[in-house]
């Protein structure tokens, strides 16, 4: 079975590491996560090694600009090229944002918070539908970190990602982190808003480190995994009671390649420890 | 359309974030909703959300202009020297010329913008050239494989035509933008020629051409070495072959082949 392949907790293939990592097959990561949008249609030395090491290692895709809950047009050439690039990787499953990326062909490259709203449910459910019909593997979607809602809510968040889960028929890309981050701008308690949603959906769980501005906290990816944020992945894992890969994101203040492989091996040791004793943790709440 | 609602609320976030006006848009955030045509239910949401609201407008101009800052260092510094960077950046960004989902893309379309639009130019007229010449190593390194014409050969000979490594690029400027910096980022006025090419190990380069060399690399692309030596007049046949043949060993030059 495809899925078994990964297991674990792997990383994300950054730029600055592919040389190094492209060297060296013995790095231990069980797989890498790859943005397809930085390698389709790329090209020289780097893409090189991007795709020596996506051809040798087990890779899973997760994208960054498909504006799943926009009203653009998909870029029809792009699914092409993403649907032969999936297929290439032999990726399981395909993960995009639950957002909005682009307004009017204008892209914004940042993840936009969707309205939480019946009219939004309706619309996003029905494009995440239409791209999961253009896409060779199964479709993730991964809950964003938000900083506001978007106009005036009909349903809280919890309600608006299992909605259109369940109306689009996809997976959940669980993303720990965001929902911690969520959970400190928003002042609730994390693992009661887990224990609301449809974990029966979730194939894959990112982590990843944040920071503090102000009164807001911001999924940076740009800092070390915080142990109340592993303790939740622990939780997760927990109460899911079967492994699911985990993915280390780090995007910014990336850091040397042997201290990133540190990072993960601190957090496979935490992965470990949980699923080495199913029973722990796995109560309600 | 159905969904009327929804695409208002993004078109204004949207506007939140690229627009001037969102500049101020904490003064005021239900008139502002208003402004977008928002009924007031949303508009007192955007109230009671200024504060996250406003950190999508940093967040997301972060996003679009740190790639721009990354690229284009000297553009930047010359701007920021003389009080006009914040005014390009918003500019460029109200004109929502990014329409590509590839983040790489982005410090292309700021290019593709300052030649579209001409900003700034009449003021520094070598602003396209700097801007470009500091993109231009970044898309050679990064130009996408192509299969090059059968039958290349590596060793010139009179008869033959050359055909360039596809990432090789050949431009010329008015102005030497090539040798400005940070710290003196207002080129001396004269004609330059470069040319740009991926070396053995896939790293960018820089040749300074000189004119004559700059114009047998255009012609003898297109017509015989001999033909283009002659119009040309360049009476050492030895050092122009010569020339050629270093070019192929930097990787400049894909190969030779006959000219037909």
């Amino acid at each position: 079975m495809a899925r078994d392949r990964f297991m674990g907790v792997g990383l994300g293939l950054r730029r600055p590491h592919l040389e190094a990592v492209a060297a060296r097959p013995d790095h231990g990561v069980p797989f890498w996560e790859t943005c397809p949008e930085n390698v389709i249609g790329d090209g020289g030395r780097p893409h090189r090694e991007a795709c020596a090491i996506l051809d040798r290692d087990p890779v899973l895709t997760h994208g960054l600009a498909i504006s799943v809950g926009g009203f653009d047009p998909w870029d029809e050439d792009y699914l092409r090229d993403l649907g032969r690039f999936l297929v290439r990787t032999g990726t399981p499953w395909h993960s995009e944002h639950l957002c909005f990326t682009s307004v009017d062909g204008s892209f914004l490259h940042e993840l936009l918070p969707i309205p939480f709203t019946r009219e939004a449910v309706r619309h996003t459910v029905a494009r995440a539908r239409d791209l999961q019909a253009r896409l060779p593997v199964p479709l993730l979607l991964e809950n964003i970190t938000y900083y506001a809602e978007l106009g005036a809510a009909e349903m809280d968040e919890a309600a608006f990602i299992t909605e259109v889960l369940e109306g689009a028929d996809v997976g959940w890309l669980l993303d720990v982190n965001n929902v911690y981050v969520n959970a400190l701008n928003f002042g609730f308690d994390p693992k009661a808003w887990l224990a609301r949603m449809p974990m029966e959906r979730v194939a894959q769980l990112h982590i990843a480190g944040h920071k503090r501005f102000g009164t807001l906290t911001v999924d940076t990816h740009g800092a070390d995994v915080i142990d109340p944020v592993i303790e939740l992945m622990q939780w997760t894992l927990a109460r899911l009671g079967h492994p699911v890969p985990v993915l280390l994101e780090r995007d910014n203040h990336i850091p040397d390649l042997e201290v990133l492989l540190a990072e993960r091996s601190r957090l496979q040791a935490a992965y470990d420890d949980v699923l080495a004793v199913p029973v722990r943790g796995g109560g309600h709440g | 359309m159905a969904e009327a609602r929804t695409l208002a609320l993004q078109r204004t976030l949207a506007a939140l974030v690229l627009d001037p006006e969102g500049g101020t848009f904490e003064d005021d955030p239900p008139r502002f909703a208003r402004s977008h045509g928002l009924p007031e239910v949303d508009a007192q949401s955007f109230q009671r959300f200024s504060e996250g609201l406003a950190a999508y407008r940093e967040l997301a101009r972060l996003s679009l202009v740190d790639p721009i800052e990354t690229m284009f260092p000297i553009t930047k510094a010359l701007l920021v020297r003389e009080g006009a960077w914040e005014a390009c950046v918003d500019t460029f960004l109200q004109a929502r010329c990014v329409v590509s989902q590839h983040y790489r893309d982005i410090a292309p379309a700021f290019l593709g913008w300052l030649a579209e639009t001409g900003w700034g130019q009449a003021t520094w007229p070598f602003l396209l050239e700097l801007a470009h010449v500091e993109l231009l190593e970044v898309l050679v390194a990064r130009f996408p494989e192509a299969d090059l014409p059968p039958g290349l050969h590596p060793d010139p000979d009179p008869g033959d035509r050359l055909v360039l490594d596809p990432a090789t690029q050949m431009v010329s400027y008015h102005h030497a933008v090539h040798q400005t910096s940070e710290e003196a980022p207002v080129p001396e006025a004269r004609p330059t020629h470069l040319l740009a090419y991926r070396d053995a190990e896939g790293r960018p380069q820089l040749m300074d051409l000189t004119p004559a060399a700059a114009a047998l690399l255009t012609r003898a692309q297109t017509e015989s070495l001999a033909e283009a030596t002659a119009a040309l007049e360049l009476t050492d046949p030895a050092a122009t072959l010569s020339l050629l043949r270093d070019l192929h060993d930097r990787g400049a030059v894909a190969g030779f082949q006959a000219a037909s």
